[in-house]
């Protein structure tokens, strides 16, 4: 795994120079249950294709964004800061 | 220039390889083979067979026609005993009938029957000895470049020049000692190649790596080049170069035909003449047979009479029968007659070094008017040129005759039997023969034999030879040292800011993560480790101590949200801390498992200083900024680790020595338990948290790290008439085990919620919302499964940190601190056990020094349990 990841801030960098934040996904209501939260916590959508993703930029401007990756190629399609997706 | 070959003093000229040397010196063996130890001599000459390997100065399968002499250099032939010439195991070759082709799987059928026959295998099969203590130097760098070219003959030079007119950077890879290719060998060519190389050499914008190959080109056009010092030994660079456009301009390389006893001594690739002659001189031998179709065998023969080398005769491959020698090729028999001969000059088929291009994820494919795999599909920003897409490459067909010694792979020793016998054996898919003969899975990497197996297998199944397809190509190819990969050892390692002041005090280091703190002081004294620890624990005790803990993690949290934020992260409420307050800090994940804890002092209205753990921070950092994206929350959180420095000073005489260094009101009305000021200590900006991880009156001061040195000199200055002692990590986790204070990731692990620690006061479950509230709710409602429970020694005896906790003879927990308490006079810890025996005074059994030990359950501090000392 050697993919290029292109932080909003700093252009574009080795994906050895993040960490991985695991998929971006919505958490449960404040009232939601137990079971809810522990599916939150302990499960994955593990897609095949294309997903949205926490990535923290460790070595470099030491910010969280999100990218859409192909988890099958590992083309990223877009990277944006949180709350800023375009289009 | 001399070097040592086994017992002979070899002389060398300039420039000279040492298979260069060697050969010229009459050295005509060169290896010894994987399995049948059959002779083997100078092939290719180019790095690209098995043939040549060697051991030099202690590294083992040093590629010997790639590696320059250097002066005293000691160089020895491997896998043969006594010599390479007079090799015993040689013998093995009589027995090649008991060794059919997946002679493993079908003989060693039992583990038994492989542990009995491994040390022999191992013995007489194989390469060469690694020998742990040979000296090497690896490194690993990174380079960019806009357009990488990989070749350094014709078509790679023209390829940088044309990128380099673009005005794009160009670093242009090549294995061997200079440019030039095959130009620097194939003299028709002409002239032409000294201008060429002046430009690229001129062109500002082309930077030259040479003796380097490329071994890998992997995801997002990262390249792996392996760079070689040619002038030092086993000196290797591991670049690791990231290319927007790689140009594949490898070259295509000559291979072996296929005849009985091709692989005798002296039987060489008329490229590896070429090269002999060339590039050092050396003739390869005095009356040679050229077998080659008709015009590569011309141009072979000119060049070799031209130097004065006798061509005996030029044979066509069709007619060859074989080859005749024994140590060393002797003649040759074909339809037409047989000569005598010194050396078998081959034209063998030119296969496109492609790998590279598969590897990125191109396409190759068979090309029946080439007679070669060709890229056909290029990935993006990947191109072929040259030899390597196929411009010049014509190849006749080349007859593929079945023998027991027509050898396909050099390698591991396969023959064209071997690969028709596993054929019939039903291994007939390329894909499962490789596999199963082991051909192409040598060092050579089936450079040498690719193109003869596939060949093998599509005239035996009756496929064609693009149905018959390829091996896949992975990286690396060419093989890489494992030691180039490691690459140097280099780790990093943080020092406080104080660390030279505890050298000078004789501070025994141990290791914390990337940290290096003091685990006791010496004093550089002979006293024991023990005694050292005592005598601080009683300074802490009695009189006073002083220990760095600029380690913690130290995070500055500014803006008007900031308070919203640590509510909503932390267990406990922090926007309603009034500024000049400190509260312990505990964070859960949503699950409501402990993950760190620390302290969070409010300095001002929007002002918070958050210490987490000191393995934490990085984590905690992150999990704070995680928790902020997309709130638009008025917080700028600024990591102050290690612009700070901190030391913790504690022990009842703590404010008699703090006096003396500062203005600041210390007394317990005015400076109670819990609180933090601003304040200059000897003249330095500090700030203040009257806080008690060890449980005496103390305070942990924080200031810039540059004048932190300064800070810990004066204090142990003024606290010298007061008796005060620097104490290091070991002091103060008996310290604090006494105060059953807990450490995160010691006494709990990646299952432990507050409730089970007795830390349900640090959790706040009427805050509207915060990470963890719905499970921290459900488990406060719950009887918990577990609880960590002190425990005091009734016998002798100190249990280790993990030891069992034993409850009716069935295991119900585990130690997790224990020490002994000068406190208690006895050995004190932290254990979990089922939460039925968490009752103050209930029995347990701990297992010590290998024996059941009784011990009582308190859940009371084992020191100062109300809390009385600290507050003073």
């Amino acid at each position: 795994m050697s993919f290029l990841l292109p932080c909003p801030n700093c252009g574009k960098r080795s994906v050895y120079e993040f960490r991985f934040g695991g998929e971006v996904k919505p958490g449960p209501a404040a009232n939601a249950s137990p079971r809810e939260w522990q599916d939150h916590r302990f499960n994955r959508v593990n897609a095949a294709g294309i997903q949205t993703e926490w990535w923290f930029h460790r070595s470099g401007c030491r910010q969280w964004l999100e990218a859409v990756r192909n988890t099958v190629s590992n083309e990223v399609l877009e990277t944006f800061l949180p709350g800023e997706k375009r289009g | 220039m001399k070097f040592r070959f086994h017992e002979r003093v070899v002389e060398a000229q300039p420039g000279d390889t040492i298979a260069a040397a060697l050969y010229r010196n009459g050295q005509r063996v060169f290896s010894r083979s994987f399995k049948y130890h059959r002779p083997r001599g100078l092939l290719c000459v180019s790095g690209r067979c098995p043939n040549c390997l060697m051991n030099v100065d202690g590294v083992p399968n040093v590629r010997t026609c790639m590696t320059p002499v250097r002066d005293g250099m000691k160089v020895k032939g491997q896998n043969a005993y006594p010599s390479l010439d007079t090799d015993f195991l040689s013998i093995t070759q009589r027995f090649d009938w008991l060794m059919p082709v997946g002679w493993y799987y079908k003989t060693l059928t039992h583990p038994a029957l492989w542990h009995a026959a491994e040390p022999v295998i191992r013995k007489v099969a194989g390469l060469g000895e690694i020998l742990p203590s040979a000296p090497t130097h690896y490194e690993h760098t990174w380079m960019h470049a806009d357009t990488a070219v990989i070749g350094g003959g014709w078509a790679g030079m023209q390829a940088a020049l044309a990128a380099a007119e673009r005005g794009e950077g160009v670093i242009l890879i090549d294995d061997q000692p200079t440019l030039g290719g095959q130009l620097r060998y194939r003299r028709r060519i002409g002239p032409i190649q000294d201008d060429i190389i002046h430009r690229v050499r001129a062109a500002g914008n082309i930077r030259i790596l040479e003796n380097s190959y490329c071994f890998g080109l992997y995801e997002g056009n990262l390249l792996g080049v392996l760079q070689r010092d040619p002038h030092a030994a086993a000196a290797e660079r591991l670049v690791h170069l990231r290319a927007g456009h790689a140009i594949v301009a490898t070259g295509a390389y000559e291979t072996p035909l296929l005849f009985p006893n091709n692989d005798l001594v002296c039987v060489m690739l008329s490229t590896g003449v070429l090269k002999l002659l060339h590039l050092y001189g050396v003739q390869a031998g005095k009356r040679a047979v050229v077998v080659g179709a008709p015009a590569p065998a011309s141009e072979v023969s000119v060049e070799l009479r031209s130097r004065g080398i006798e061509v005996v005769t030029v044979v066509h491959p069709d007619a060859v029968l074989r080859a005749s020698g024994s140590s060393k090729v002797d003649g040759i028999q074909t339809r037409t007659g047989s000569f005598s001969c010194d050396l078998i000059v081959m034209c063998g088929p030119r296969v496109p070094d492609t790998g590279l291009v598969a590897q990125a994820g191109g396409k190759i494919e068979w090309s029946a008017a080439a007679g070669a795999f060709l890229p056909t599909i290029l990935p993006p920003h990947v191109s072929a040129v040259g030899d390597a897409a196929g411009e010049t490459v014509v190849n006749p067909g080349v007859p593929l005759p079945k023998s027991k010694r027509a050898f396909v792979c050099l390698c591991s020793d396969v023959s064209s039997a071997d690969l028709c016998d596993g054929i019939a054996e039903g291994f007939d898919q390329i894909e499962t023969l490789k596999r199963y003969t082991t051909a192409t899975m040598g060092p050579c990497q089936g450079r040498m034999c690719q193109l003869s197996a596939i060949g093998v297998c599509a005239s035996q199944t009756g496929r064609s030879i693009a149905d018959t397809g390829m091996t896949t190509s992975r990286p690396p190819n060419p093989g890489v040292t494992l030691g180039a990969l490691a690459g140097p050892k280099h780790h990093p390692l943080r020092r406080t800011p104080m660390h030279y002041a505890h050298e000078s005090l004789g501070a025994f280091w141990m290791d914390m993560g990337d940290w290096q703190r003091p685990r006791y002081y010496t004093h550089h004294s002979t006293r024991s480790e023990t005694e050292c620890i005592l005598h601080e624990y009683r300074a802490v005790r009695e009189a006073v101590g002083l220990i760095d803990v600029s380690t913690l993690g130290k995070l500055d949290l500014r803006g008007s949200d900031s308070g919203r934020l640590l509510d909503n992260v932390y267990t406990h409420r922090f926007s309603d801390l009034r500024p000049g307050r400190v509260r312990y800090a505990l964070m859960c994940d949503e699950g409501g498992v402990i993950l760190d804890d620390g302290t969070i002092s409010r300095l001002g209205e929007d002002r918070y200083f958050v210490t987490t753990t000191s393995g934490n921070l990085d984590f905690v950092q992150q999990w704070l900024e995680w928790h902020l994206t997309g709130t638009g929350w008025d917080v700028h959180i600024t990591n102050l680790t290690a612009g700070y420095g901190a030391m913790n000073l504690a022990g009842p005489k703590s404010r008699d020595i703090l006096r003396k260094l500062t203005d600041c009101d210390l007394n317990s009305g005015n400076f109670p338990y819990m609180d933090c000021r601003e304040a200059k200590v000897s003249g330095i900006p500090a700030i203040l948290l009257r806080i008690g991880f060890v449980g005496e009156t103390g305070w942990e001061i924080h200031c810039a790290a540059d004048s932190a040195e300064e800070l810990w000199r004066a204090i142990l200055d003024a606290g010298h008439e007061f008796g005060i002692r620097p104490f290091g990590v070991e002091a103060q986790r008996l310290l604090r085990l006494e105060k059953r204070h807990i450490i995160v990731g010691v006494d709990t692990d990646a299952l432990t919620n507050p409730y089970e620690v007795d830390m349900g006061w640090a959790v706040k479950l009427e805050k509207k919302d915060f990470v963890g509230k719905t499970c921290l709710t459900q488990a406060a409602g719950d009887r918990a499964r577990e609880h960590l429970v002190g425990f005091v020694m009734q016998g002798p005896g100190l249990p280790q940190d993990g030891a069992a906790v034993v409850v009716d003879g069935q295991p119900a927990g585990r130690v997790t601190s224990s020490r002994y308490s000068p406190a208690q006079l006895a050995g004190v810890g932290l254990a979990w056990v089922k939460s039925l025996k968490a009752q103050e005074g209930t029995l347990i059994d701990v297992r010590a020094n290998g024996e059941l030990v009784k011990a009582k359950v308190t859940m009371k501090p084992f020191y100062d349990p109300e809390g009385i000392r600290l507050r003073q």
